[in-house]
């Protein structure tokens, strides 16, 4: 009983995270169609800044405030830009946002040296479940990473800004037609995505090792997150990331990390493959 | 976007003059130099033959030459089978195309096009080298396999021994330059014609009675197939293979040599991929972590600057030089 909670909660552990990041993909995959291989360094990004208050004195819940800005900061920057200019040349924005990857890697790596970056969780210990014991840290970012996507679920769907998004994720042309200024409303939606993103690093930094090029093992995960659970739903996001956080911590126990990762991306490939149109949301690109 | 024929056999030419020319200036050491660079630069140009007539942009290609690379070991190493270094460059190359025709057959009749497809290998290349690293009993984990012998055959009174430098480098290049004509006369023909209707509009395509998805695998295939050789040839060169042939940095490192080299220009990879390779080897001299930074803005620059690769400054010194004339 205590083993299949247990498993359950690491699940869901990876589920918040893989949410999270996911979300920024979906917004600039489904919503602008921009392949955006640097999605991964905003995870990065968060993670840095926590360790980087941290290193200063500062506490690791001032950390967690500054990651998600941290992680705006660098998208908003990479949106104005390079993301912009590439709106209609997909494979550029691919090509060009890799090159952004590996430049903050390298960056990160001249600027804090080589080795895994200590961060400490602001919470030692366990907490008595009544089934089982847990790590009381763990808890609390599964309930962070919730309140999180509930705020972004209240905003897409109760302010005017959300309704904004979902015009535009509806119509392009329509929406410049009505008046939105999609351009605008592109470049919010992109910086807000790297500001979650950057948040989901700052709460796994205490769990994973911090290193420069930690923001490639959540990219591929997070891309099949959002091919898997189909782009422009919240729904689909959670689909998704139950998929692919699910099966990972389980077949985690059972096998080593590396082909337990190679096994869920060949499964998702595979229900791509099965499932293209409750997947790609009808057009295949 | 082939060069038009006149100019592009001129090119060929030339290259194939200077390759034939080099050894007479060449110590050992250089020509092993330009010996790897070439067999990367025809990974390079297996790549552009896919992604310069389809479009689509193939992001685990690594994942090919990797799968030619263990294969070729695997094969080489075991004592049991004959003529290892010919079966195990057969092995490389119908293995790397099984893999492809498998992968193809579900993503490219799955509708899967694009960024979709672009996303897709990506994870493939972190497959492939994931499952390198874990399957340690077959692939020596993390560390490789180490030992593995220079290619060395008898065919029908023809006796290859590759374990000298001269005779590698011509080996590597006559392959090369065989490769690449053979590549360049498939795509400029009625095949690359139909390529290029399918990238312009697949469903016009489809409509006019071309089965599109077939095309595509079939070209992705051949792409796979030539980059699994070029695995199989370099790991006989290096005599070793290590999970990062498959790896996500490889595959990434081949795309910026065909976007440098000039996409759809199939020679300008292979030119591409010697020129940063020599570049790469300059600057890693000074600092080693100065190349990925480097490598990074590359990317970036080309993609503003120089979206058709170094081929094209020549295709518009031209147009400029004619816009001049008929100005005056």
């Amino acid at each position: 009983m205590d083993f299949l909670v247990t498993t359950l909660l690491n699940a869901l552990t990876l589920i918040s995270i893989l949410m999270l990041v996911g979300l920024g993909l979906a917004i600039s995959f489904g919503l602008m169609n921009v392949t955006n291989l640097a999605h991964g360094e905003f995870v990065t990004v968060g993670a840095f800044a926590v360790y980087f208050v941290q290193s200063m004195g500062g506490s690791f819940w001032l950390g967690l405030a500054a990651a998600p800005i941290a992680g705006a900061v660098v998208g908003c920057i990479l949106e104005f830009a390079i993301i912009r200019h590439l709106y209609s040349r997909p494979v550029s924005t691919v090509l060009a946002t890799w090159g952004v990857s590996l430049i903050l890697q390298q960056g990160l790596e001249l600027t804090f040296g080589l080795g895994a970056k200590p961060v400490t969780p602001p919470i030692e210990g366990t907490f008595d479940l009544f089934f089982t014991v847990y790590p009381a840290y763990r808890l609390i970012l599964i309930g962070i990473a919730m309140l999180t996507l509930l705020g972004v679920i209240l905003l897409i769907g109760r302010t005017s800004f959300g309704l904004d998004i979902r015009t535009v994720i509806q119509n392009r042309e329509m929406a410049e037609g009505v008046g939105i200024n999609t351009r605008r409303t592109y470049a919010i939606a992109f910086t807000f995505g790297a500001a979650i993103a950057g948040l989901a690093g700052g709460l796994v930094a205490p769990l994973a090792i911090v290193l420069p090029q930690m923001g490639v093992n959540y990219l591929a995960n997070a891309f099949f997150v959002v091919i898997v659970g189909g782009v422009g739903s919240i729904g689909g996001l959670v689909a998704g990331s139950v998929f692919v956080g699910g099966l990972t911590s389980v077949l985690n126990y059972q096998i080593s990390p590396s082909l337990a990762q190679a096994i869920v991306l060949l499964a998702a490939i595979v229900a791509v493959r099965l499932r293209p149109n409750g997947l790609f949301n009808g057009a295949s690109r | 976007m082939i060069a038009r024929d006149r100019n592009w056999l001129l090119i060929f030419a030339v290259c194939v003059a200077l390759a034939v020319i080099y050894p007479f200036f060449a110590d050992g050491y250089q020509l092993t130099v330009i010996r790897d660079a070439l067999i990367f630069g025809l990974f390079a140009a297996s790549l552009d033959f896919f992604w310069g007539r389809t479009g689509i942009l193939c992001f685990g290609h690594a994942a090919f030459f990797g799968i030619g690379g263990y294969i070729m070991a695997l094969v080489t190493l075991n004592d049991a089978i004959p003529f290892g270094s010919l079966l195990g460059i057969m092995g490389a190359v119908a293995g790397a195309a099984f893999v492809a025709a498998i992968i193809g057959y579900f993503l490219f009749f799955g509708g899967i096009r694009g960024s979709y497809f672009t996303i897709v290998t990506l994870a493939m290349g972190v497959i492939c080298q994931q499952a390198a690293v874990s399957w340690s009993s077959v692939t020596g984990g993390d560390s490789g396999l180490i030992g593995i012998p220079p290619i060395a055959f008898d065919v029908g009174g023809l006796h290859v021994d590759l374990s000298q430098d001269l005779p590698s480098y011509i080996f590597v290049a006559a392959i090369v330059a065989m490769v690449v004509l053979a590549l360049w006369s498939i795509s400029r023909g009625r095949w690359g014609t139909v390529l290029t209707a399918i990238q312009d509009n697949e469903v016009r395509a489809a409509a006019l009675g071309h089965n599109a998805p077939l095309r595509l695998l079939v070209t992705f295939v051949l792409s796979a197939a030539i980059a699994g050789l070029a695995g199989a040839l370099y790991v006989c060169m290096a005599g070793l293979v290590a999970p990062d042939l498959s790896g996500l940095l490889l595959s990434t490192e081949v795309i910026v040599w065909v976007a440098v080299g000039g996409r759809g220009t199939l020679l300008g990879p292979v030119l591409g991929a010697i020129f940063i390779q020599r570049a790469q080897q300059t600057i890693s001299s000074f600092n080693p972590s100065l190349w990925p930074l480097l490598l990074g803005c590359v990317f970036v620059i080309i993609v503003f600057v120089l979206p058709d690769g170094i081929l094209s400054i020549y295709a518009r010194l031209k147009s400029l030089f004619k816009g001049r004339r008929r100005a005056q």
